[in-house]
């Protein structure tokens, strides 16, 4: 019933050509600066010889063959499959977590759009907290995609919003909206990357490549609703409170010094299953769903409720609406 | 082969479906303790427990995969339907306590007031005092043996027990119609009222959608989260805020 | 056949001189070792180790590669005048110039790599092994400019010093082309660096239709001005002869860009302050600061004084013509450039962010270190070039191997003495 759909990823002959030729000089290269690398580090290794224990060999290798690997977008099926099968070794080498890393592609006849209803939301946060674990977002730095502002009554007013709240909530005279990543069907993110390093799937979803950005955070600076978040430092997850359900453009590791965002957990919604935050959501203030399905809530919601959107004046389109009841 | 599987995950639906459907029926007509007593607290059949589990071993290898739903047991909904008319059901909670006490979504447990009254109700029946009897508000015990009910709902509303509990046994609801209804399928009363609600709950704009948002739809009923007699969520402290200012790394 | 020589006397210029000249190289070279210790603790434990934030992604570096395009563009357009227009007065300051810009670039590109988060996906941007996002990103046309040009400065310079080495006269059909090239080429750098900034509606205050004019009108400010300064100091310490001509007219190209970059901030603000859209609201932080938040609110109005201050002192001709004014005058004006278009111009677009939360910048000590060591690297690449440039450009050295009777251009000495065919060094005083 399910074909396998990362087989379903439109590919344009003429792209997958040139495509493929960049790849292959970049094995080229790779294999030759791999060969030089195993020779400095033969000679390396010569010295301690006792320090190299063949677990961490393996990762060094495994380590550099991930260095040299190309976007996750120009990759064929074969060298996604070895990309994470390298990068599941290596969560069990370094940190002894056994996680499954998934390339689910997109559903083919599906956009997701979301609904948030600024009647319902109360401001529990427990969408933030849902999306925290379901994401294995920096612990440390504690790092949250989604934003609740508190409003007061009347104005939606973001100068005057308060997302620093720690009260008893709702709160007399206020009301809340969430932010997150929205998925603009224009992402500007998307255009000023100067590497290619994030790009919108097919379902609407804009992703990060984590092992291709080389962390100048212009998609940072190009993003209206401050969507994007940045490694500072190395992040950190116990390893008990790990998800180690991933998603090559989800929620697997991140490593300091690369950007990222909300997936719309793509993980989750590949399968048919909520985002986190959604499912998460006590007040059912949060709607999800295919766009392109005329049967679905979300397009209920947009055909008879009044919605609307932030930064409309932009042109983007972000797919993420707002309404009351 | 898989299509034979799907086949056999609808079947089970389906029977799991007119079960609890011919269960509602039955308790509706007879409104009798005995046919109640299968339903609250006390074990679910062995029959019936074998049909729920043999649909969530089935759902795991359909395209949608498992999350609350495969616990859940759900019935179709009457007299409703989702965006483009479609029929869908509602989760049944009374049958379950263990599925009704507390929500794991995912990794998260979920901190709604969700109501389990059916469960709570199985402790000390509502049937013990009430059952042949006619509610009598004015007397002081009424009171002392509800203690764990603040009823702001039928205060507001003008309402005495008796506008949504059938007089003759509390654990079914009367409606206008002179129909009864379980305590799952409290939306049928609530919506006597509250229309507008119920109409963005059948289309999905209001309460929530179990599971996911592909494949079978299944919401969650009003007093899945609306404590009737309290129906406003509970204000509470709110999960724990931004730090707006980036925490330093330990490396400095 | 010259190169040899060429190179090793490059090298001899360099790293001889007096002991002035020897303690200010010393000196940056401790710098530099100081930011790049910096670095490395910013490689180790990431950008965590800088002031910058989720609200305030980009600070310092970012600030300083904006101001820097801006002095490597300004400096090659001093060209225009000099090799195309053949004014003499002015071709000799054009190859300190041309030292400016490539030092100017050096720091430009030392910037962008250390704000990276993961330098060592550099080479995801190289076109055939990895992947550059041309024509749809703007940072990708920066990358290609900037490399552009910075080859564009160190080719043209060294084809000219090369041939005053080997004792030909440069010939102008093969650089003059290039030239032009160079010279269009600087404008481009500039404004494609405005655009990186101006082209993002998320920013209402870089996108605005005057971040390029204004851009280029204070590169022409602050360029020249450094120019000035660097000529100034070239006359005081050497015998390399610098007419009072060519400070006066980089004087007032001077003036003039500064007085532009005035009238263009002045409309800025008018537009900003007039009618107060949400869009004025991260000047509005810049210039008076936002519910307390105030910290770029004295950096701002200093660089605004300052600027101010110097204009007028430069428009008044018997202050411009004396290089006791003019030299505290372009200072000034320098300075006061740096901090409008450096923190003045990147940090405020963050604040607040596009929702509305204020979260304020100070950079990091990390991050003072390294912007300190870039532009010790800047001074000691510009001080190295400027020491091999001179001699040559004085006719102090040429290559021992030129054959005499093949010499079909006698090199006119550009200093008063006669030259010499001996390999040595300009003698500081
Ligand atoms: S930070 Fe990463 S994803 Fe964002 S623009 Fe830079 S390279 Fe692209």
């Amino acid at each position: 019933m399910t074909s396998d759909p990362t087989t379903e990823v439109p590919r344009d002959e003429a792209g997958q050509t040139l495509l493929q030729k960049r790849v292959d000089r970049r094995r080229a290269l790779g294999i030759l600066l791999g060969g030089a690398a195993a020779g400095t580090s033969a000679v390396a290794a010569c010295a301690p010889v006792s320090a190299m224990t063949p677990e961490s060999k393996e990762a060094k290798l495994l380590a550099w063959r991930e260095y040299i690997k190309g976007n996750y977008r120009t990759m064929t099926e074969a060298e996604r499959a070895e990309t994470i099968a390298r990068l599941e070794r290596l969560a069990e080498l370094k940190r002894g977590v056994d996680v499954t890393i998934q390339s689910t592609g997109a559903q083919p006849g599906v956009v997701f759009g979301y609904g948030f209803n600024i009647s319902k939301c109360k401001g529990f946060r427990s969408c933030v907290e849902a999306c925290i674990n379901e994401n294995n977002l920096d612990r440390r730095a504690a790092t949250q995609y989604i934003r609740i502002f508190e409003m007061e009554d009347g104005v939606i007013d973001f100068d005057h919003a308060d997302a620093t709240f720690q009260h008893e909530v709702p709160a007399e005279g206020h009301f809340y909206i969430g932010t997150q990543c929205f998925q603009c069907a224009d992402p500007p993110c998307v255009k000023v990357c100067p590497v290619g390093a994030t790009w919108q799937e097919p379902d609407g979803i804009t992703v990060v490549d984590y092992d291709w950005c080389i962390g100048c955070r212009y998609c940072m600076a190009a993003c209206p609703y401050w969507a994007r978040r940045f490694n500072w430092d190395e992040p950190e997850v116990p390893a008990a409170e790990l998800n180690t359900n991933q998603h090559y453009l989800g929620n697997r590791a991140r490593k300091a010094g690369v950007v990222e965002k909300c997936h719309f957990c793509i993980h989750r919604t590949r399968k048919g299953q909520l985002p986190a935050c959604a499912e998460a959501c006590p007040t059912g203030a949060r709607v999800f769903g295919n766009l392109l399905d005329p049967n679905s809530e979300i397009r209920w919601v947009l055909a008879n409720k009044r919605i609307f959107r932030l930064k409309e004046d932009l042109k983007i389109e972000p797919r993420f609406w707002y309404f009351t009841d | 082969m898989r299509f034979g599987r799907v086949l056999t995950a609808l079947a089970c639906v389906a029977l799991l479906g007119t079960s609890s459907a011919c269960r509602e029926r039955e308790g509706t007509a007879k409104g009798d303790r005995a046919e109640l007593g299968t339903q609250p607290g006390a074990p679910v059949p062995d029959a019936a427990r074998a049909q729920q589990d043999s649909v969530v071993a089935t759902r795991v290898d359909t395209a949608v995969s498992p999350g609350a739903l495969g616990t859940v047991p759900a019935a179709p909904v009457d007299l409703w339907h989702g965006p483009g008319d479609r029929p869908f059901e509602v989760a049944l909670r009374t049958g379950d306590p263990a599925s009704a006490m507390s929500r794991r979504f995912g990794r998260i447990t979920l901190r709604t007031s969700l109501r389990t009254r059916a469960a709570d109700l199985g402790q000390y029946p509502c049937t013990s005092c009430h059952l042949g009897r006619r509610i009598v508000l004015a007397d002081d015990r009424v009171a002392d043996a509800h203690q764990n009910i603040t009823v702001v709902h039928p205060q507001q509303t003008g309402g005495t027990c008796s506008t949504c509990h059938a007089a003759d046994n509390v654990e079914l609801l009367a409606l206008k119609s002179g129909e009864r209804a379980t305590l799952d399928h409290t939306y049928r009363l609530c919506a006597q009222c509250h229309f507008s609600q119920a109409e963005a709950w059948a289309a999905g704009a209001h309460g929530k959608r179990l599971d996911g948002w592909q494949g079978r739809r299944v919401l969650m009923g009003c007093a899945d989260c609306h404590d009737p007699h309290q129906p406003a969520l509970e204000p509470r402290i709110p999960f724990r805020a931004p730090r707006i200012e980036r925490i330093r790394g330990s490396g400095k | 056949m010259h190169l040899k020589p060429f190179v090793l006397t490059a090298l001899d210029s360099a790293t001889s001189g007096g002991r002035r000249y020897h303690v200010w190289m010393g000196g940056l070279t401790l710098i530099m070792l100081v930011g790049a210790y910096a670095y490395s603790l910013q490689l180790r434990y990431g950008l965590g180790v800088t002031g910058m934030n989720d609200h305030v992604s980009w600070g310092l570096y970012i600030s300083n590669f904006t101001f820097l395009v801006g002095l490597a563009a300004a400096a090659m357009m001093l060209v225009l005048p000099a090799y195309i227009l053949k004014d003499v007065d002015f071709g000799r300051a054009v190859l300190m110039a041309e030292a400016v810009a490539v030092a100017a670039l050096v720091m430009c590109l030392a910037f962008v790599v250390v704000d990276i988060g993961n330098p060592l996906g550099g080479w995801h941007l190289m076109p055939g092994i990895g992947f550059l996002n041309w024509p749809r990103s703007l940072l990708a046309w920066d990358v290609l400019v900037l490399n552009g040009y910075l080859a564009l400065n160190l080719a043209i310079p060294f084809y000219i010093l090369y041939s005053r080495f080997s004792g030909r006269q440069p010939d102008k059909r093969k650089y003059i082309p290039w030239m032009y090239i160079a010279v269009m080429w600087a404008v481009s750098i500039h404004l494609v660096t405005a655009f990186l900034l101006a082209g993002l509606p998320a920013r209402p205050f870089w996108n605005t239709a005057l971040l390029g004019p204004r851009f280029l009108a204070s590169a022409f400010t602050a360029g020249p001005a450094f120019v000035i300064l660097l000529l100034w100091f070239i006359r005081r310490e050497t015998e390399y002869k610098i007419s009072e001509g060519a400070f006066a007219k980089l004087a007032l190209i001077t003036t003039v860009a500064a007085q532009i970059n005035l009238v263009m901030l002045g409309s800025e603000l008018f537009y900003k302050f007039y009618s107060p859209t949400h869009h004025g609201i991260n000047a509005r932080y810049l210039f008076f600061g936002l519910d307390g938040h105030n910290a770029l609110v004295p950096w701002i109005w200093t660089a605004i004084a300052l600027s101010t201050v110097a204009t007028i002192a430069l428009m008044i001709h018997p202050v411009r013509r004396n290089p006791r004014w003019l030299i505290p005058a372009c200072a000034a004006l320098f300075v006061g450039i740096w901090i409008e278009k450096g923190i003045g111009l990147v940090v405020p677009g963050f604040v607040p962010s596009p929702l509305g939360e204020i979260v304020e910048y100070t950079p990091s000590l990390v991050e003072l270190g390294v912007t300190a060591g870039i532009w010790a690297l800047g001074m000691f690449v510009l001080t190295v070039l400027v020491r091999v440039a001179l001699p040559i450009e004085l006719g102090d050295v040429r290559s021992p191997y030129i054959d005499e009777r093949r010499v079909t251009t006698i090199v006119r000495p550009r200093s008063s003495r006669p030259p010499r065919a001996d390999v040595r060094p300009v003698r500081t005083r």
